[in-house]
C-alpha cells in the first residue's frame, strides 16, 4: 500500500508543475537528479527575474484591461482597437522573453542530461493526456446499434 | 532547438520545440511564432501541445469529476474495510503500519480533493509544502507562462471570435 502511495505521489506531477516552481518539486528535482547547489542557483536566477515579472505581468494585464474596456464600449473605433491590440501582443512578447531568458539561465545550471530528463518527462506527460484523450473520446462516443437481428432459417 | 527553425517552411519543428515554446530554455524566440505562423502542420501540432497542456492542468480534478457514484461507494467500502481490518487483533508493528499506510492514502486522496475544489487554475498539488513566498512564487511563474502562451481569457476570447483551423479540426474529431 505505501507503495501505491508512493507511486501515486509520483503521479500527481503535471505539466503544470513544469510552469511553477518545478526545481522546488522534490519528486521532480529528484527525478531530474538536481543537486542542493543547482536548487539555489535556480532559486537566485528566479529571484534575479522576479521584479520583471511582476512589472511586465501587471503591465500586459493593465493593456488587455483597456483593450476589453475599449472593445466592450463599441465607441472606440478600429485604428485605436488595433492599437491596443498591438499594445497588448507586445507586452505579451516581453514577457514571454523576460521568461525565455530565465529559462535559459536556468538550462545553463543543469546538465544536458538532467535537460533531456526534463523533456523526457514532458513526452511522458503528453502521452499520458493523449492516451486520456482518447480513453474519453472512445467512451463519449455513441455505441453503434446492433443491427436488428434477422430470424434464421 | 531545431536546426533551422527561422529558415523557413522546410524546417518543421520538432517535439523539443514544441516544449520548448511551451517552456523555452534557450534559442530563437522570435523565429519559432514565424515558421508556426507559415506552416499549418506546425500550427496544428503546436495547437495540440497547448491543450495537452491545458488538459494536463485539469488532469487532477477530472480524475475525481469523472468517478461514479460507484466508483465513490467501492472506494469508501475499501476504506471502511480497512478499517476494520485495523480494529482486528494484529502484531503490533502490523497493526502500527496498517495506519501509517491507510493515513498516507487518505492524505493522498485528501489533496488533490481540497485542490479541485479551489479553483480550476489551482496549483497541481504539490507534493511538498511550499513556503508562503514559494506559494506566491509559484502562483507567478504560473501567470506568467499562462499570459505568455495566450492562455488567458482575452485569449481565448480572440480564438472564440477567429478559431485557429487545428482548433476546428479538434471539434471535428
Amino acid at each position: 500500500m505505501a507503495a501505491a502511495v508512493l507511486l501515486a505521489g509520483a503521479v500527481a506531477l503535471s505539466a503544470q508543475d513544469l510552469d511553477g516552481k518545478w526545481w522546488k518539486n522534490a519528486t521532480l528535482a529528484e527525478r531530474i537528479g538536481l543537486s542542493a547547489d543547482q536548487v539555489n542557483e535556480i532559486e537566485k536566477i528566479f529571484v534575479r527575474s522576479r521584479p520583471d515579472f511582476i512589472d511586465l505581468r501587471a503591465d500586459l494585464e493593465k493593456k488587455q484591461f483597456l483593450l476589453q474596456q475599449a472593445m466592450e464600449d463599441g465607441t472606440a473605433d478600429r485604428k485605436d482597437l488595433e492599437r491596443k491590440m498591438e499594445a497588448v501582443e507586445n507586452s505579451r512578447a516581453e514577457l514571454q522573453k523576460a521568461r525565455q531568458r530565465m529559462l535559459l539561465d536556468i538550462r545553463q545550471v543543469m546538465k544536458p542530461e538532467q535537460w533531456q530528463k526534463l523533456l523526457q518527462i514532458r513526452q511522458e506527460f503528453r502521452a499520458r493526456v493523449q492516451q486520456q484523450r482518447r480513453e474519453m473520446k472512445q467512451q463519449e462516443a455513441p455505441r453503434p446499434q446492433p443491427p436488428h437481428p434477422k430470424p434464421h432459417k | 532547438m531545431s536546426k533551422g527553425n527561422s529558415s523557413g517552411r522546410e524546417a518543421h519543428l520538432t517535439d523539443a520545440d514544441f516544449f520548448t515554446l511551451a517552456m523555452p530554455p534557450a534559442g530563437e524566440p522570435e523565429a519559432l511564432p514565424r515558421h508556426l505562423s507559415e506552416c499549418l502542420a506546425c500550427s496544428r501540432q503546436f495547437s495540440e501541445w497547448r491543450s495537452a497542456t491545458r488538459e494536463l492542468a485539469n488532469e487532477g480534478m477530472d480524475s475525481l469529476r469523472n468517478r461514479s457514484a460507484a466508483d465513490w461507494e467501492a472506494m469508501e467500502e475499501r476504506t471502511i474495510e480497512a478499517i476494520r481490518r485495523l480494529r482486528r487483533p494484529k502484531p503490533r508493528l502490523w497493526r502500527w503500519a496498517m495506519a501509517v499506510a491507510a493515513s498516507l492514502l487518505l492524505f493522498a486522496l485528501a489533496v488533490p480533493l481540497r485542490h479541485g475544489r479551489t479553483s480550476p487554475h489551482a496549483p497541481a498539488a504539490p507534493a511538498q509544502t511550499l513556503s508562503t513566498q514559494d506559494q506566491a512564487d509559484d502562483a507567478l511563474l504560473r501567470d506568467v507562462a499562462r499570459l505568455a502562451r495566450s492562455e488567458d481569457e482575452n485569449s481565448r476570447l480572440y480564438r472564440e471570435i477567429a478559431p485557429e483551423p487545428s482548433a476546428a479540426e479538434e471539434d471535428r474529431l
